[in-house]
């Protein structure tokens, strides 16, 4: 077993009355990628959320890389973890460009070599140079992805939070920002957590995976135990049937 | 000759229409000329602009605009009904009222542009610190703000200029303490919806201060929604001077402030009509040039 | 078979070149660009991506398509009926009536200020004359049929008080009481979590089969269309790419057959059963939209 980069312990959330997430543990390995699968309501985003930092309100035990995580978080641990919104055309401040966009994090942390990085990371991302000084409304959602990933990846993260980055785009750019993420991945020995509704996205990009439900844990296990369409637990065994399609009966 | 200056102004315009724009400057200049290009084609938002830009002409060139010093008195003309020497007439002082609305213009813009450099910042930032920061902060402020929401503006000035004392400044600064309410609202209910933004939650996940995410990622959201209500409500800020003006206590004669003027022509308004209508029309006309400017505004800046 | 057995009976709606255009400052924008299909008592599927048309498409039926959209085709006859010949106001008595929409999400097509059940009792009464009473039981009668437990309950609920899923059955149960021959679904089921949807897609389908109604079925999601529609068209770029029995999508020896576009939309989508390294990436040809 390599190190663990994210572990998390007794998790629990809760806005007001609603008990969102409930003793929820997990540990995810040093350049791993790991799957957070539910439906709605199943509290996987607000994992990611508490995660990143921007949930402060949890009790619990957070360590990334072996450190102890307070409630807020300090400078240092923004540059190591990053993360990636659903919603492409909402993740984009709508009146900077994607040069501003990259410039800000290496202004905040006061990192020199701005430009040569922020086109290196344009590249990296598949994304041309004559892009650099575009607004977000001039590009496309798959596009906006990128530019959104590639925001992420300026500070060289070593772990990249990822909630449902893929969900708001047609199939042929899910596929175009999938290969991306892992070539990133490779290239970048980066640590992914990926939430998503969609089980054939999470069997493509991780090695394991839990499948929450209100809350809850309901089951980890490995992509080969899906793939054989072999899960433990009634719940998890349901999601996959579902997720096969429409089936009539008789 | 002709041919070189055509193909420069089309290269011009290709390089402020690039969609592969090459600097930080040619993206915001070329989303500046995209806007314009919006607001052009908008001719009521022109017909304020114009209005609005000779405001600021006649205001400049007052001294050669205007015919008479606005402040002499010729007693024995006294009362004349327009003609070619007084394009306007005069008034009870035998002064020419052309003269004096060509003036009074600068006096207008006076107390618009103090009113504004002192409402917009307060009302922003009085705004995005309480829908940012939410909280007691939030309370706190936007109960300050309910206060001086509560009053009507004319009457709120009104007990305001009777503490300072009548004059000019004082009623700028009446008017600037009534106006910045509804602007801290604005900005506020903005805030409120920006803040829980995907972006904001990005720019917080890089680590920035929240001096700095409200500063450089909050305000320049609010800004374009203030711009407008800005200009919208100039016509009200300029209507409220007249309205101090016209109860005496704003600018003191004799300087030439369009509501002392109806004030002062309101004796004679049935048989010296001119005396009181024509900085009556200037009026208008200046309120509706910037009501105009404001809509064509919005149209182009808030559509996102 | 049953596409088959569909085709001796006078089709529902029969559209041939059917054309969207968008007039704008820039140029004229095609939406929909000869678009032809007929629809009988099944379910047709209408998958492309954003931009494809197919949301379009099902607007235009109901002559829904906002302001600078104007509408073409040959032909587009419902039960031997001309559309296009038709007035305004007959086709707003048609609309709602005899062809009706369900929409993605249940949230801006309800009203917030009324109770659900007092707004499908509405719609019943705007296509039937009847006294209230009647109108209420009738919509506690639909509430049950889109298998909503307690209908009495959820019909004094207003909009924000249901759930997502329980929100899409009820506009279901509004479109259906007036009991239209065709409904047309635009991505009906695409905001709901996977058990939700397919609770959603099972009253349709029997809406189809018991009833008898035609279906067209709007969707990105081609496993979905796959698995519950009959037949399916391919849009893209306004165009259709191909149009085929739903069967074929599924089968692997069939593929050969396909559309170099739908077969692009296939392959890249992650499969559970042939993990990839790399998702093949679709390239598009532009002599598709020649």
């Amino acid at each position: 077993m390599t190190n663990t980069a994210i572990s998390v312990e007794k998790l629990n959330v809760s806005f007001g009355d609603s008990h969102v997430v409930k003793d929820l543990s997990f540990t995810v390995g040093q350049g791993e990628s790991y799957g957070l699968v539910g439906e709605s309501g199943s509290g996987k985003s607000t994992v990611l959320r508490v995660l990143s930092g921007l949930n402060r309100d949890w009790s619990g035990t957070v360590a990334i890389e072996g450190a102890v995580q307070p409630k807020l978080r300090a400078k240092a641990f923004h540059r190591n973890v990053q993360m990636v919104f659903q919603d492409p055309y909402g993740s984009l401040h709508p009146k900077k460009t994607i040069d501003d966009a990259l410039a800000e994090p290496l202004a905040i942390h006061g990192i020199r070599d701005a430009q040569a990085r922020i086109g290196k990371t344009l590249s990296d991302v598949g994304l041309p140079a004559s892009f650099r000084f575009r607004f977000p409304h001039q590009l496309s959602g798959g596009q906006r992805q990128r530019v959104a990933i590639a925001r992420a990846l300026v500070l060289e993260p070593s772990i990249l939070l990822l909630d449902e980055p893929t969900s708001a785009l047609d199939v042929s750019i899910q596929a175009e920002v999938l290969n991306l993420l892992s070539a990133l991945r490779h290239e970048r020995k980066l640590t992914y957590i990926l939430v998503s509704h969609d089980l054939a996205v999470v069997g493509h990009m991780c090695e394991r995976l839990l499948v929450m439900q209100f809350g809850r844990a309901v089951e980890e296990m490995a992509v080969g135990t899906l793939s054989a369409r072999q899960p433990q637990t009634a719940y998890a065994q349901q999601l996959l049937t579902a997720s096969e399609g429409f089936r009539r009966a008789g | 000759m002709s041919d070189t200056s055509v193909s420069d102004r089309s290269g011009w315009r290709d390089w402020l229409m690039s969609t592969s724009p090459a600097s930080r400057r040619q993206a915001r200049l070329g989303q500046f000329y995209r806007q314009w290009l919006a607001f052009r084609s908008n001719p009521s938002a022109m017909i304020g602009l114009v209005i609005v830009v000779a405001l600021l002409l006649i205001a400049a060139a007052a001294p050669l605009v205007a015919s008479q010093d606005p402040l002499v008195q010729d007693l024995p003309q006294r009362l004349q009904p327009p003609s070619w020497a007084h394009l306007f007439g005069t008034d009870a002082l035998g002064r020419d009222i052309f003269s004096r609305v060509v003036y009074g213009t600068r006096v207008t813009l006076v107390i618009v542009l103090l009113v504004v450099i002192t409402v917009g910042p307060i009302g922003l930032l009085i705004g995005c610190a309480a829908g940012y920061l939410g909280g007691w902060v939030d309370t706190v402020l936007m109960r300050i703000t309910d206060v001086f929401l509560a009053f009507p503006r004319l009457v709120l000035a009104l007990a305001f200029v009777a503490a300072l004392g009548p004059g000019l400044e004082n009623a700028v600064i009446a008017i600037a303490f009534t106006a910045w309410p509804p602007y801290a609202r604005v900005a506020r209910a903005e805030t409120m919806v920006i803040r829980n933004a995907d972006y904001i939650s990005a720019i917080q996940l890089q680590g920035a201060s929240q001096g700095r995410i409200v500063w450089k990622h909050v305000v320049p959201m609010c800004m374009p929604s203030l711009i407008v209500r800005t200009t919208l409500d100039m016509a009200g800020i300029i209507l409220t001077a007249a309205g101090l003006g016209f109860l005496g206590l704003g600018a003191q004669p004799p300087i030439p402030e369009w509501g002392a003027m109806i004030s002062a022509g309101r004796e004679q308004i049935f048989d010296q009509w001119w005396v009181a209508t024509f900085p009556g029309l200037a009026i208008c006309v200046v309120a509706l040039g910037f009501n105009l400017l404001g809509d064509g505004l919005r149209d182009v800046m808030d559509a996102r | 078979m049953q596409t088959l057995a569909n085709k001796a009976e006078a089709p529902l709606l029969d559209i041939d070149n059917l054309k969207v255009d968008f007039h704008t400052p820039t140029g004229i924008v095609q939406a929909v660009r000869g678009l032809s299909f007929t629809l009988g008592r099944e379910r047709l599927g209408i998958v492309g991506e954003s931009g494809s048309g197919k949301s379009m498409t099902g607007r235009a039926i109901l002559d829904l398509i906002p302001h600078p959209g104007v509408v073409g085709a040959d032909r587009m006859l419902f039960r031997g009926q001309d559309l296009m010949s038709m007035d305004r106001k007959a086709r707003r008595k048609l609309r709602g009536r005899h062809i009706s929409m369900v929409m993605q999400d249940p949230k801006f097509s309800l009203n917030p200020v009324q109770t659900v059940g007092s707004q499908i009792a509405e719609a019943y009464r705007i296509h039937h004359k009847a006294g209230s009473r009647e109108a209420r039981e009738r919509s506690l009668a639909m509430l049950e049929q889109v298998q909503i437990r307690e209908p009495a309950r959820v019909y004094d609920l207003y909009p924000h008080e249901v759930s997502g899923g329980m929100g899409q059955r009820v506009m279901i149960a509004m479109m259906l009481i007036a009991e239209p021959e065709i409904l047309i679904a635009d991505e009906p089921t695409s905001a709901l979590d996977v058990t939700v949807q397919l609770q959603i897609l099972k009253i349709l389908d029997d809406l189809v089969s018991q009833r008898g109604m035609g279906l067209i079925f709007i969707s990105h999601d081609l496993h979905l269309v796959q698995s519950f529609c009959d037949r399916v068209i391919v849009m893209y770029g306004g165009k259709v790419m191909e149009t085929l029995p739903a069967a074929e999508l599924a089968d692997e020896s069939a593929r050969s057959r396909r559309h170099p576009y739908t077969l692009g939309l296939l392959n890249c989508l992650p499969d559970l059963d042939r993990p990839r390294e790399k998702l093949p990436t679709l390239n598009r040809d532009p002599a598709w939209l020649a």
